[in-house]
């Protein structure tokens, strides 16, 4: 059940960071949530190596289709769509559901609960408050880690800035850190490069567009 | 199961739900009138034109303006459709005349976008303490209630609201009705019992000269602002092609109805001769005063909501230009941050600091905030919007010389050539008879300063568009990408 090592899924532990630990409240705006976990769905099935980022859209790679429910049903969607669509528009897409479906998968796995959160009413919460900020620490550890950084620790930061918690890092990271996020960035997968700018960038149009 | 897998599992399903996020036309159109807000200008703007210009054209120079604008937009929305622009002129002027220019550009549209945010503060502050002390007996200053107002635009900035949906749906249809409502009630009851048709003819723009009619149309672009903002939702709509296009022309018909119609109605209810003394003894109320009873007082509440509605607006608008700039690197990085709940405090906190600088300069001034500061400041952002609108012009035939993209000659030269030609020459009249626009003495230092200042910051915007080439080559060719700059 739950841990501090976390379900070891990118988009949870976006979710988490995302979410106050304690009281469960979103901290930043839902439109910004939905689009970003919606580039860590998709950063998901890169890492595991099912999906590809092509000059006209993500591809779907002859490896093994993933375990986890939620991942394979996004692969479905992209499998079953006869069109290509450019990574903007699927990220516009899966970020409709994505914070539900991510919650409900968090739920599953026992880090959140359905519960009274004050006087607004019902909400997810985080199970328990120390496993919810653990994906920071994951971040702390990646980005102190001797070699390389690891793949999903840098995605999992840069996406966590490109959707607008850099200042929340900036809070938990020590300042080298933030040299070695830019190096590690450069080394990340192409394709896991293009979603987290692709993110960034969506979130900054609807900023721009008032849609945020 | 999860909701993704609930909902999809064909082909199509993917830009169907797309298409169901995406706006429809009146969503657009509501964006566009909600920036213009209509009851601001109509017991705002053109009471304090007919009193400080003197001049009684204003009806025709909405018409007029109209058509201009409406050519102008062909070319505009032509090159909103190659370009992603949701900084919309600075980021088509980078693109059509070099990023230097660009930077340029920037920088003019920021100063006028803030004197216009600004300047309501000089309306609202007047309007909200008129009626605090008629309906609840509380007597305070102008500036009090301008800094009240600020105060809450600051708070409501930093929590990142925009009035939308359905109380500024709410608010917009009342204003409409509310000004439809006084412009009948003005018309059927005419000075002298005579329906005058003097202020609505193509003579009244050049009653005083030529050059009045470069004031005129200052007076009508200041109405008119607000409706290029369409082409920054078009990567938010089901069919741009189409929705762009039809939402920008809906508004500008609907813009020169209610305020042509408005204008006129004033000038008929006090007589063509006597309506820039009425607009003197009776600023807002000329237009008030047109319907009785409670349609006036429905009128004068909405005009303060109209107002503060369209300072918040603006408030956002600019700092939205901040932060896209600060995102660029254009201006200092700190102001294209975001903090918590992704708001940009930075650049929201720029604009309210300037608000406040600028209220606090005008209460200590003992300035009349009417004529002042919305006036003078309103009008001054009404230039820059139009020396804005010139550039693009230019800047959309200089982008489609390279390549026609398969536009129209209509959409890719001839519209913007002549719409371009007009703007300028505008221009030209317009600064040359300032004093006119400003109602003050020829040679006034204001009749030069203020123009000046679009000059001044235009030479600054060179100069360090020339230095980021130079020194930071990899900010300069991030400059316009809007949203899609790196970083």
């Amino acid at each position: 059940m739950t841990g501090l090592a976390g379900t070891g899924r990118l988009a949870d532990d976006l979710y988490l960071m995302a979410h106050d630990e304690v009281t469960g409240k979103a901290l930043l705006s839902p439109r910004a949530v939905g689009l970003g976990l919606a580039g860590g769905l998709l950063a998901e099935l890169l890492l595991a190596g099912t999906l590809r980022i092509t000059a006209s859209g993500p591809a779907v790679t002859s490896a093994a289709p993933p375990v986890d429910g939620l991942a394979r049903a996004v692969l479905g969607v992209v499998v079953a769509e006869r069109e290509q669509y450019p990574v903007r528009d699927w990220l516009a897409f899966l970020a409709r559901t994505a914070a539900d479906d991510v919650a409900n998968r968090l739920a599953g796995a026992g880090y959140l609960a359905w519960a009274r959160r004050g006087w607004r009413g019902q909400g997810w919460v985080p199970a328990d408050p120390d496993c919810a900020f653990a994906p920071i620490a994951r971040i702390r550890a990646a980005l102190s880690s001797v070699g390389p950084a690891p793949g999903q620790g840098t995605a999992l930061a840069g996406l966590a800035v490109a959707c607008g918690l850099g200042p929340r890092l900036v809070q938990y990271l020590p300042p080298q850190h933030h040299r070695r996020l830019g190096q590690a960035m450069a080394q990340l997968d192409p394709g896991l490069r293009a979603v987290i700018g692709q993110t960034r960038a969506a979130i900054d149009n609807a900023l721009l567009c008032h849609r945020i | 199961m999860s909701r993704i897998q609930a909902v999809h599992t064909r082909s199509g399903s993917v830009s169907k739900a797309l298409a169901a996020d995406r706006l429809g036309i009146p969503a657009v159109l509501f964006f566009i009138l909600a920036g213009v807000a209509p009851l601001t200008v109509a017991a705002g703007v053109i009471p304090t034109a007919y009193e400080t210009t003197g001049l009684t054209g204003i009806p025709a120079a909405f018409a007029v303006v109209a058509v201009i604008l409406a050519i102008f937009a062909s070319g505009y929305i032509a090159m909103t459709r190659h370009v992603i622009s949701s900084g919309a002129f600075y980021t088509l002027i980078s693109r059509g005349l070099g990023r230097t220019a660009g930077v340029a550009a920037a920088l003019v549209a920021l100063l006028a976008y803030s004197c216009l945010q600004v300047g309501l503060y000089g309306a609202l502050g007047p309007a909200a303490a008129a009626e605090a002390a008629e309906h609840l007996g509380l007597h305070a200053t102008w500036w009090v209630w301008a800094l009240a107002a600020w105060a809450l635009i600051t708070t409501l900035g930093l929590l990142r609201v925009d009035i939308t949906g359905r109380v500024l749906g709410v608010l917009l249809t009342a204003e409409i009705t509310v000004i439809v409502c006084e412009t009948v009630a003005g018309l059927a009851h005419p000075a002298g019992g005579h329906l005058s048709f003097v202020t609505l003819s193509p003579a009244a723009l050049f009653s005083a000269g030529f050059g009045t009619f470069g004031v005129l149309a200052v007076v009508a672009v200041l109405g008119f602002v607000g409706f290029e903002q369409a082409p920054v939702l078009a990567e938010e709509t089901r069919r741009p092609k189409r929705t762009i296009p039809a939402a920008t022309y809906v508004a500008l018909g609907v813009i020169t109805i209610v305020y042509a119609g408005a204008s006129w109605a004033m000038a008929v209810h006090a007589g063509a001769s006597h309506v820039v003394a009425a607009a003197a003894a009776q600023g807002p109320g000329l237009l008030f005063g047109l319907g009785g009873g409670t349609l006036s007082q429905a009128a004068q509440l909405l005009f303060v909501t109209s107002l503060f509605a369209a300072a918040l607006a603006f408030h956002n608008v600019t700092w939205r230009y901040v932060y896209a700039l600060g995102r660029e690197n254009v201006l200092p990085a700190v102001l294209g941050r975001t903090g918590g709940n992704n708001i940009p405090k930075a650049a929201s906190l720029t604009q309210s600091a300037t608000g406040l600088a600028v209220i606090v300069i005008y209460a200590i001034g003992g300035w009349s905030p009417m004529s002042y500061l919305f006036f003078w400041l309103g009008t001054t952002g009404g230039l820059g919007i139009m020396i804005l609108l010139a550039l693009t012009a230019v800047a959309v035939v200089a982008f489609f010389g390279r390549d026609p993209r398969g536009e129209s000659a209509w959409a890719r030269l001839i519209a913007p050539v002549l719409a371009g030609v007009v703007l300028v020459g505008i221009i030209v009249l317009a600064v040359r008879n300032y004093a006119t626009l400003l109602g003050v003495p020829p040679g006034d230092p204001a009749t030069w300063a203020l123009p000046a200042s679009y000059a001044v910051v235009a030479a600054i915007g060179l100069g360090w568009g020339a230095v980021l080439k130079v020194r930071r080559p990899q900010v300069y060719a991030t400059i316009g990408l809007g949203a899609q700059a790196p970083r």
